[in-house]
């Protein structure tokens, strides 16, 4: 696919978005307003903007990344304007902030590319732990932490005499500076931790201090578990940590302990943390408690099973029914109001950009490479996997954002990241 | 190092696929269950709040709309501009108390096709038409209101019929309430006084209530008489001042104390006319219990009414309770004691002697048609049942002319019209009694003259209490309902 394709795909997904807004205004009774031309604009000058960065300093990328990205963060924000038309606002500024970081992205590497990144790796992961420790800053600090439905992942900065509170999720930038640490660790380090010969009874295992970084990564994922509550961050970065490890060795041994500790921290949060055991019984029985626990569950459901095959149409449907519906349940209003037909479009763009970021890694040359394209494409699949089986109840609900589509500032910064940093990989893997 | 790095693609792109997999198990195969679940709040936002197709009169009346919502877009508002003339037919549907009436009884027509079920979506792309269909009634609306107005503040029923076809002209029930007051979210408060409101409006009392019938019974006492051959009109009976009843100590006499004719003998006729008790107490004991009862039976007693909306079946005892019970058997011949009766089986009687013993199906649904007012069906008359023979019926209608010209039911005449009928004056103890007149007209209409077959019944004597009688009370509502009906003045 040629540049001037993606350009065209790029006015095509600007043009979904506007006449989505179009449809929802229709249905309202409005005639065309001022909203679908802005939507329309700031679509081609985010998404625009990144195909002429890279252009400018990313020639050889691969793309497919851009229009599918593209194309998600329309349906997304159809659904976010029909829902919220403020959230739809502030989406927008995001979307803008978001493109230009990305395109910012393009330019710090245009020279030096991304093996510059290997260089501060520890810098990157000592950057990455504080990200991931600032929500547990105290109140009373000008920077602080947040508490937002039970979890504390959120930080806030208060900046004295302006009566704004500037406030983002740390946790997503975090864990793409954990990917770029993990890309550059391992490609060092993956052979030794390969050897797999020592003996415990049947089974092989690895010498024993090389079990060492799956034993931090659990440690980690279960410290944010305890502190800040965030079952859908630890679960992520847990399921990352054994991923990238299998990646770099081809052992299904990681994969198997990982496995099991999840299994095994899992059973004991469920026994600890009261929080953990209401979501998983309302995981088991949504509809048994429907009143508290499973009451998100069960709207996801009724909203999912009322859009059927072609759903009610954008803006006939009441996704605004479900709680969170423009974050954790965005894929519940899509499937509502655009029917099976639209969960399929989306759950296949997901895979059309999994496809195409595991293909980058794939041609990538050096081991770095495709540990960090194929690490940022499994965030983006991970993150998408866990969340949308929580809402298509295969697992229980953990509370991440979507990428691309759920609103949110953070969440979609970091997901243009990785869409820069993959197309950097995707440019120097051909060049 | 390649092939780990694709093991993992593939494993991640697997769980997509069973991501499409939970999608289409949670939206296809699962999702009617949980679109359909009461929980869901957008049954309730459907149930009321999406377009339903209008309903009109026979006349083209318009008694229900759904006009787009001033508040939020995509959602109608059912409104009914009569207001409570057609509250027990029409129904309501609301958001609360749910649906009723035809709102109830034909709301696959008036719901909207456009839904996004197979069918549904497969109607859209061969081009089916999904707005909802409308339905036009059989009700002819003047004579509606003319109903309600005669029946006034007094508590009651009308219900008329085509006796030809068993279209319902008119059904009208009293109290009524607006069922415009039970259409939004806001109407717990009057919805619950209504459904705690002693005096019951919400039942439509031409269906939904039974009463005892009293002597309009004895049309069907006396057609079981002339159908087994044992009587004529010129039947010669006792006239005694009280029937003693065997094995009882409980006696029959007639309304006003005294006999029949002149104490010697009376003729079948002249008791009809005269409506003595004491005579057609006899008859019901010569015909006999079992008799009377199956008789009775084929006049739809016992049998649930087929009609658009719920029917109470009417009832009366065994055949072989009554067989060897005689004293039971002389007080239900003459609509008292276990009978229990709707004012529609009532007017679907009076429709059988007009109909020369036929009793067809009454409906309330003429046609449906569709968005553009294109008929799409119309209901075709069908035959329930024979309730008696056209012979019996040609009698019955005969001495219920007289009963109009010369006897009880002289209030319900209509100047230059035959018309026939009988009174009824059920006793209900501890209240004042029921007024009763069933009737029809004209008695033989000329080709292409349409007839109307009535019941009326004023619960507890009505305006005039305890002194009530059907001539006096039931009789001039039907009187002003036939005038209407034939286009004269009531005089």
């Amino acid at each position: 696919m040629t540049r001037t394709a993606e350009a065209g795909l790029i006015v095509a997904a600007s043009l979904l978005a506007a006449v989505g807004v179009a449809i929802v205004e229709f249905t309202r009774g409005n005639w065309l307003d001022a909203q679908v031309a802005i939507t329309f604009i700031v679509f081609l000058a985010s998404f625009g903007g990144l195909h002429l960065a890279v252009r400018t300093w990313a020639a050889g990328a691969s793309s497919l990344l851009i229009p599918t990205a593209a194309f998600l963060t329309a349906v997304g924000f159809i659904e976010i304007y029909r829902i919220d038309g403020e959230a739809a606002a502030i989406q927008r500024w995001s979307l803008l902030v978001a493109g230009g970081i990305g395109a910012a992205v393009l330019w710090m590497l245009r020279s030096s590319g991304v093996a510059v990144l290997k260089r501060y790796r520890y810098v990157l992961l000592a950057v990455g732990m504080g990200l991931l420790l600032l929500p547990l800053l105290p109140d009373s600090w000008p920077i602080h932490g947040a508490t937002v439905n039970g979890s504390r992942l959120w930080v806030r900065l208060e900046v004295p005499g302006i009566d704004r509170v500037l406030s983002f999720q740390p946790g997503e930038i975090a864990k793409i500076l954990i990917v770029i640490f993990l890309a550059s660790y391992l490609a060092e380090r993956a052979d030794s931790m390969a050897v797999v010969d020592r003996k415990i009874g049947p089974f092989k295992v690895p010498e024993p201090r090389n079990l060492g970084p799956v034993l931090v990564a659990a440690g980690i994922a279960f410290v944010i578990l305890i502190y800040q509550r965030d079952l859908g961050a630890s679960l992520l970065l847990f399921a990352l940590f054994v991923t990238m490890l299998y990646m770099a060795t081809g052992r299904s041994f990681y994969v198997l302990t990982g496995g099991l500790l999840a299994v095994v921290a899992g059973v004991v949060a469920y026994a600890a943390f009261g929080h953990v055991a209401r979501r998983i019984e309302a995981w088991i029985d949504p509809f048994a408690n429907y009143t508290d626990a499973g009451y998100q569950t069960v709207q996801g459901l009724f909203a999912m099973g009322s859009g059927s095959l072609t759903g009610s149409g954008i803006g006939l449907g009441r996704p605004d029914l479900i709680p969170a519906a423009t974050t954790d349940f965005i894929f519940a209003a899509v499937a509502e109001e655009m029917g099976l037909a639209g969960s399929i479009a989306v759950l296949a763009g997901y895979a059309l950009f999994v496809a195409a970021g595991f293909g980058i890694a794939i041609r990538s040359k050096d081991r770095f490479r495709k540990y960090l394209a194929g690490g940022l494409t499994a965030v983006v699949a991970l993150q998408a996997l866990i969340i949308l089986a929580g809402v298509l109840r295969l697992f229980p609900i953990t509370g991440l954002t979507l990428p691309f589509m759920s609103y949110g500032g953070s969440s979609l910064i970091a997901s243009f990241i990785i869409v820069a940093l993959l197309l950097r990989v995707s440019h120097e893997g051909r060049a | 190092m390649n092939r780990s790095v694709r093991t993992a693609a593939y494993a991640l792109l697997l769980g997509f696929g069973v991501l499409i997999i939970a999608a289409t198990w949670t939206q296809a195969v699962a999702g009617p269950d949980y679109r359909d679940d009461p929980r869901n709040p957008r049954l309730t936002a459907w149930r009321t709040g999406r377009e339903r197709g209008p309903i009109v009169t026979a006349d083209d009346v318009l008694v229900a709309v759904s006009n787009p919502s001033d508040t939020e877009s995509n959602l109608y508002v059912r409104s009914y501009p009569e207001g409570d003339l057609y509250a027990h037919t029409v129904g309501y549907t609301s958001v609360l108390f749910g649906t009723t009436g035809i709102e109830r009884a034909r709301t696959i027509d008036l719901q909207s096709d456009r839904d996004s079920t197979i069918s549904g979506v497969l109607n859209g792309l061969l081009g089916g038409d999904p707005r909802p269909r409308g339905l036009r009634l059989t009700i002819d609306h003047a004579l509606q209101r003319v109903a309600a107005e005669a029946l006034g503040d007094q508590k009651g029923a009308v219900v008329a019929i085509d006796p030809t076809t068993g279209e319902v002209l008119a059904m009208v029930s009293t109290p009524g309430f607006d069922p415009n007051t039970l259409v939004g979210a806001t109407a717990g408060p009057t919805g619950d006084a209504l459904t705690q409101d002693p005096d019951e409006p919400l039942r439509n009392r031409a269906t939904d209530e039974s009463y005892a019938p009293g002597s309009i019974f004895k049309v069907i006492t006396a057609a079981s008489g002339l159908d087994v051959g044992l009587v004529s009109p010129s039947s010669v009976f006792d006239d005694p001042v009280e029937l003693k009843l065997p094995g009882s100590s409980a006696t029959i006499s007639n309304f006003d104390g005294e006999v029949c004719n002149d104490g010697r003998g009376v003729t079948l006729e002249m008791a009809f006319v005269r409506s003595c008790n004491t005579v057609f107490g006899q008859l019901g004991m010569d015909v006999g219990g079992f008799d009377l009862a199956m008789r009775s039976e084929q006049f739809g007693f016992n049998e649930s009414v087929p009609f658009d909306l719920f029917v109470l079946t009417s009832l009366f005892p065994s055949g072989a309770e009554l067989a060897t019970d005689p004293a039971a058997t002389a007080q239900n011949a003459i609509g008292q004691r276990d009978v229990q009766t709707t004012p529609l089986l009532m007017a679907l009687s009076a429709a059988a002697v007009a109909n020369d013993g036929t009793v067809m199906v009454p409906y309330l649904v003429k046609d449906v048609f569709t968005s553009d007012g294109t008929v799409e069906s119309s209901t075709e008359p069908r035959i329930w049942r024979r309730a008696t023979s056209p012979a019996t019926a040609s009698v019955l209608a005969d001495m219920m002319e007289q009963v109009v010209s010369s006897g009880t039911g002289r209030k319900a005449a209509v100047p230059g019209m035959r018309i026939a009928g009988k009174t009824g004056t059920a006793e209900v103890t501890g209240q004042a009694p029921h007024a009763w007149f069933i009737g029809f007209g004209p008695v033989t209409p000329a080709e292409g003259e349409r007839s109307i077959a009535i019941a009326v019944i004023v619960e507890s004597g009505g305006d005039f209490g305890e002194s009530a009688t059907g001539g006096s009370v039931a009789a001039p509502i039907a009187r002003t309902v036939f005038s209407e009906f034939f286009g004269v003045s009531p005089g």
